[in-house]
């Protein structure tokens, strides 16, 4: 069942305003408009159309983008089961026991073994988790610790996401947070409702390739307004403390992301054979015996990461299966996935059931990515997805073996089929500055004191 | 008073006095009265620099409510609150709007304005012509004035309603349609910051220190105690300057306190204290606890904001009597989870739980007994922290790293989560902080994971007795009552009140101030009203630090 209604609501709409104009799915904002002028059309002045884009970042030899997806959830996995056998590319070595779900597609994995987190475990989970993403420790205690950089994704936003609709997109499974910060006190909210996920990118606003309806007139009046917004927030600026100033410059580069969004919803849409509107997910997701409905939703937005990738909506997206210190109940546990990592005795087996679900999950994402032809190749190749969680294992919180997984390749910027496994511990940040010189991006180094790698993994590279 | 103990890894908590028992009457006992005139004035304070307050979701769709009605269809998506030593509250004065905030806050502000101007008398209230017809720029710079003065929490500026009547006259004229402007207008006021933030930020008292404007008291007093902005009167008495003189600022506090929205104020505030909105999302599972549901975790909240509400507002009462009450206020679902008659079929109801039974005061109260345990099981450990964290304002440290944090699974040689924590006591990696949490939490064993009372787990009795800090207790109920008695409670939702009302966590330059609140709260008979207006009277309120 679809609902008609593209917004949850808390209160019960009246429908007073809108009953003259209640034909299709509303109120989107098209639709209000069209209620409120009478239909009557609207022509305004409108900047030049513009059909060409330049490009950010890499461009593959086909002349695609690079793209990159964080895979992410939490609570670690078992390293002993996790850990591929051999080493080396092609038949030099296997998939584990919980890497197993990805079988199909192991001619474009890249697993790397053995490294180290290496900020001070001091925070349970966010100290690996931040650590890594950021390559800096995480200041403050387990109730109120914050990050002192960028998240990975993020930082790559910043450099090649500057010219697709959205800089980057979060969205979320078993979870509304994602592990995304833009810096201290700017952490991204993820979208866990499918339907509002689709709803968002594929929504009212969006036009498919070659398509002449026109921009939307309100367009103009909309950034007009957030100008104003701007103008606001920096006389506000004048008044406040540093730390306030930065907050407000984080609004402020939200504000000016929306405004550059709806100047380019000015533009005509790129041509993209394989950019078309994808179906509506459900519009519900209700729990099953308490639990979620984790593959329905996972895969609906498996489904749409692929088509906002492919109709080049954006370059990043981080997708949040789940986020650290998740306690969600699985499907077939007997208790939430944290308790368990703490509670389960033995060799913990449903902990191990619940990373075998979550690598089932990442497999289909793969095989999404991989159905859609591009250029040479799919959009999996011309993509990386980079999977990691939280802790190496959840029972203990170590940052040693730490599990790191690559897929896709993103142009050949990177190796696939290939094990690598570190016996020093290398510094787990050394993979994140080759992903970001990867990209194309210049850096002499990632992360910060003890973190600091100024090396890549020559391994991975391509 | 600054959250302790702060050593890390290892706890470490001086415990003061012998091992003494309590007694069971359902009242605290008395202690030693200090009186008020024993209590020295207000001792000055240092306070943090101040930080722009975002508007908490709660606090957003309030003021909506105030401007529009209540009728209004509010917006459910906005940047999402994040909890900062443990309160919305003060994550709102340090966390930035993200992107998707930014998209999420247009949204918000069109769909609202669109359900403005399509309805008359909500448009009325802030404008005297019709949309209907042309709207002179006359017209648009008073609706930008007036609306904006409650929305902003201020009078405007000149050339902000200039700025804001051009909007409106400007769409206007390019859409030829009054209310296209009009619309426009009002959600160009509800994207500003000077709507989304609240900029208590104050100005040079003329000796080097900085005091709230009459305007930013306002605003911090009516959100203190009604969660939303400032009525007509209050910005009226800010206006003229009543709110800098002390009698002026307590007659205001007063009647706002004595309206019924402090109700809703202070509600929300024991929300965020005590974690109750986690209760809507909360899954327990229903195939090891039948009695779970949806329905649950929202009655589990009604219950102990009753009783909280009931006891500051009605009953005036001594606040620890919060944890030793049998009254209390339940609908059938959780008459059934208590094993007591529902005294209503239809809705929740005021009920007296007997006197045979352990059940007393909030950590009776399924709301506690389920937001501190996992899915299926019960936590000695998340209970126990609880009440060292939220109840007596002290701070449990994480588990070191690379410690095995797993117990083991029960059996027959350990079928009581009693036996199965005892590695915590045994390991010294562990003990230090698991011996100040686990004893607390195990009094509460006779509670299952949404609170029904057991006698046994896996067929063996279940032995609740222990020892808080050198007080024995023989179960739950005895154990509610030395924590009431704790010398720590009572300062301990001093401070929280503070750092509420504030919106900072409280630093050194507090510290004396938040002593002080704690022992006028005891002078004062722990009445939370009383405390409620030492806050708002004390120069932490009115002060705040240097811009930095």
């Amino acid at each position: 069942m679809k609902r008609a209604f593209p917004f949850v609501r808390t209160a019960r709409r009246t429908g007073r305003f809108h009953s003259a104009d209640s034909g299709g799915p509303g109120p989107s904002r098209r639709r209000v408009l069209r209620g409120l002028l009478h239909g009557s059309a609207v022509t305004i002045g409108l900047p030049p159309l513009l059909s060409v884009r330049r490009a950010f970042g890499e461009t593959c030899d086909d002349g695609f983008p690079q793209r990159f997806v964080l895979f992410y959830w939490g609570n670690g996995v078992r390293p002993d089961l996790w850990t591929p056998s051999g080493e080396g590319s092609g038949d030099d070595w296997a998939l584990s026991d919980e890497l197993a779900p990805l079988a199909a597609l192991k001619h474009k994995l890249a697993v790397v073994t053995g490294m180290s987190v290496k900020v001070p475990n001091l925070i349970p989970h966010w100290s690996g988790a931040m650590g890594f993403l950021t390559g800096i420790a995480p200041t403050g205690t387990d109730g109120a610790w914050d990050v002192q950089g960028p998240t990975f994704d993020q930082r790559l936003a910043s450099e090649i996401g500057g010219d697709t609709i959205y800089r980057s997109l979060e969205l979320g499974v078993l979870t509304d947070t994602s592990i995304s910060f833009a810096g201290p006190g700017a952490r991204y909210p993820a979208e866990r409702d499918p339907y509002a996920f689709f709803d968002r990118i594929f929504g009212s606003s969006f036009r498919e390739p070659g398509s002449d309806t026109g921009p939307d007139p309100r367009l103009a009046w909309r950034r007009s307004v957030l100008d104003g917004v701007m103008d606001s927030i920096r006389t506000l600026e004048s008044e406040v403390g540093t730390e306030d100033r930065e907050r407000l410059q984080n609004h402020f580069d939200g504000i000016r992301d929306l405004e550059q969004r709806l100047a380019r919803l000015q533009e005509d849409p790129p041509e993209l054979a394989e950019c078309t509107r994808p179906d509506a997910p459900e519009t519900a997701y209700p729990d099953i015996d308490g639990r979620p409905q984790l593959a329905a939703r996972a895969r609906a937005m498996s489904d749409l990461t692929a088509m906002a990738l492919a109709c080049d909506q954006t370059r990043v997206l981080t997708y949040n299966l789940s986020t650290p210190l998740t306690n969600v109940l699985f499907p077939d546990v007997s208790e939430g996935h944290h308790t368990l990592t703490h509670n389960e005795g033995g060799i913990q087996p449903q902990v191990h059931a619940i990373t075998i679900s979550v690598m089932e999950e990442l497999a289909y994402l793969l095989a999404a990515l991989e159905a859609v032809p591009e250029g040479d190749g799919t959009l999996l190749d011309h993509s990386l997805v980079l999977g990691s969680t939280d802790v190496s294992e959840g029972k203990t919180h170590s940052l040693n073996e730490y599990p790191i997984l690559l897929a896709g390749g993103a142009c050949g910027a990177f190796q696939t089929d290939v094990h690598y496994r570190s016996y020093s511990q290398e510094n787990a940040s050394k993979v994140l500055l080759s992903l970001l010189r990867g990209f194309g991006v210049t850096s002499e180094s990632y992360g910060e004191a003890e973190a600091q790698a100024t090396d890549g993994l020559s391994a991975i590279e391509g | 008073m600054r959250p302790h103990p702060p050593a890390r890894p290892w706890c470490a908590l001086v415990l003061l006095g012998g091992l003494s028992s309590v007694g069971c009457d359902d009242s605290p006992k008395e202690t030693a009265s200090t009186g008020a005139s024993e209590l020295g004035p207000a001792p000055a304070v240092s306070p943090p620099t101040p930080r722009l307050r975002r508007l908490t979701q709660v606090q957003y769709r309030n003021v909506l409510v105030d401007l529009f009605g209540d009728d209004l269809v509010l917006p459910v998506s906005l940047e999402p609150d994040v909890r900062e030593e443990g309160f919305q509250s003060i994550g709102a004065s340090s966390t930035s709007i993200s992107p998707r905030g930014v998209e999420q806050y247009e949204d918000a502000a069109y769909d609202v304005a669109e359900q403005v101007v399509g309805w008359p008398d909500r448009l009325s209230r802030w404008m005297d012509c019709s949309v209907d017809e042309v709207v002179t720029d006359a017209c648009a710079a008073d609706l930008a004035a007036r609306l904006g003065r409650r929305a902003w929490r201020r009078p405007l500026t000149d050339a902000e309603v200039e700025r804001l009547a051009a909007v409106i006259s400007s769409i206007e004229a390019e859409s030829g349609d009054a209310a296209t402007g009009v619309m426009y207008g009002i959600a160009a006021i509800l994207m500003d910051p000077r709507f989304l933030y609240r900029a208590e930020l104050g100005t040079d008292d003329g000796s080097g220190g900085r005091i709230l404007t009459d305007l930013e008291l306002a605003s911090r007093l009516s959100f203190l105690l009604w969660n939303t902005g400032p009525d007509d009167a209050l910005l009226a008495a800010a206006e003229v300057g009543t709110l800098s003189t002390s009698d002026g600022l307590r007659a205001e506090a007063r009647r706002l306190l004595d309206d019924d929205r402090a109700r809703v104020g202070l509600r929300n505030f024991f929300t965020e204290l005590y974690q109750l909105d986690l209760l809507d999302s909360l899954t327990k599972d229903p195939l090891v606890i039948p009695q779970a549901s949806p329905e649950v975790g929202p009655a589990a909240r009604a219950e102990t904001l009753a009783v909280l509400e009931a006891l500051v507002f009605d009953d005036d009462a001594d606040f620890r009597t919060a944890l030793t009450t049998r009254r209390t206020f339940i609908d059938r679902r959780l008459a059934a989870i208590y094993g007591v008659p529902a005294p209503d079929v239809d809705a929740a109801a005021w009920t007296e739980l007997p006197q045979a039974g352990g059940r007393r005061g909030v950590l009776g109260h399924t709301s506690f007994l389920m937001l501190n345990a996992h899915n299926s099981t019960t936590s000695a450990t998340l209970r126990g922290k609880f009440v060292r964290e939220r109840l007596l304002c002290q701070v449990m440290p994480p588990p070191p790293a690379d410690v095995d944090t797993s117990i083991p699974e029960a059996d027959e040689t350990s079928p009581t989560l009693r036996d199965r924590v005892a590695v915590h006591l045994e390991d010294p990696a562990c003990s230090g902080c698991h011996e100040l949490m686990d004893p607390i939490g195990l009094g509460f064993e006779n509670f299952d994971a949404i609170g029904k009372w057991r006698p046994t787990e896996a067929g063996a009795p279940i032995d609740p007795a222990g020892v808080l800090d050198g007080v024995a207790f023989g179960d739950a109920w005895e154990m509610s009552a030395v924590v009431a008695q704790h010398d720590q409670f009572g300062p301990c939702l001093a401070q929280n009140l503070y750092q509420y009302a504030t919106g900072l966590p409280v630093e050194d330059g507090d510290e004396a101030l938040v002593e002080w609140l704690g022992e006028a709260f005891a002078a004062d008979g722990h009445r939370v009203r009383e405390l409620v207006l030492r806050v708002i009277e004390s120069p932490g309120f009115s002060q705040v630090g240097a811009l930095q």
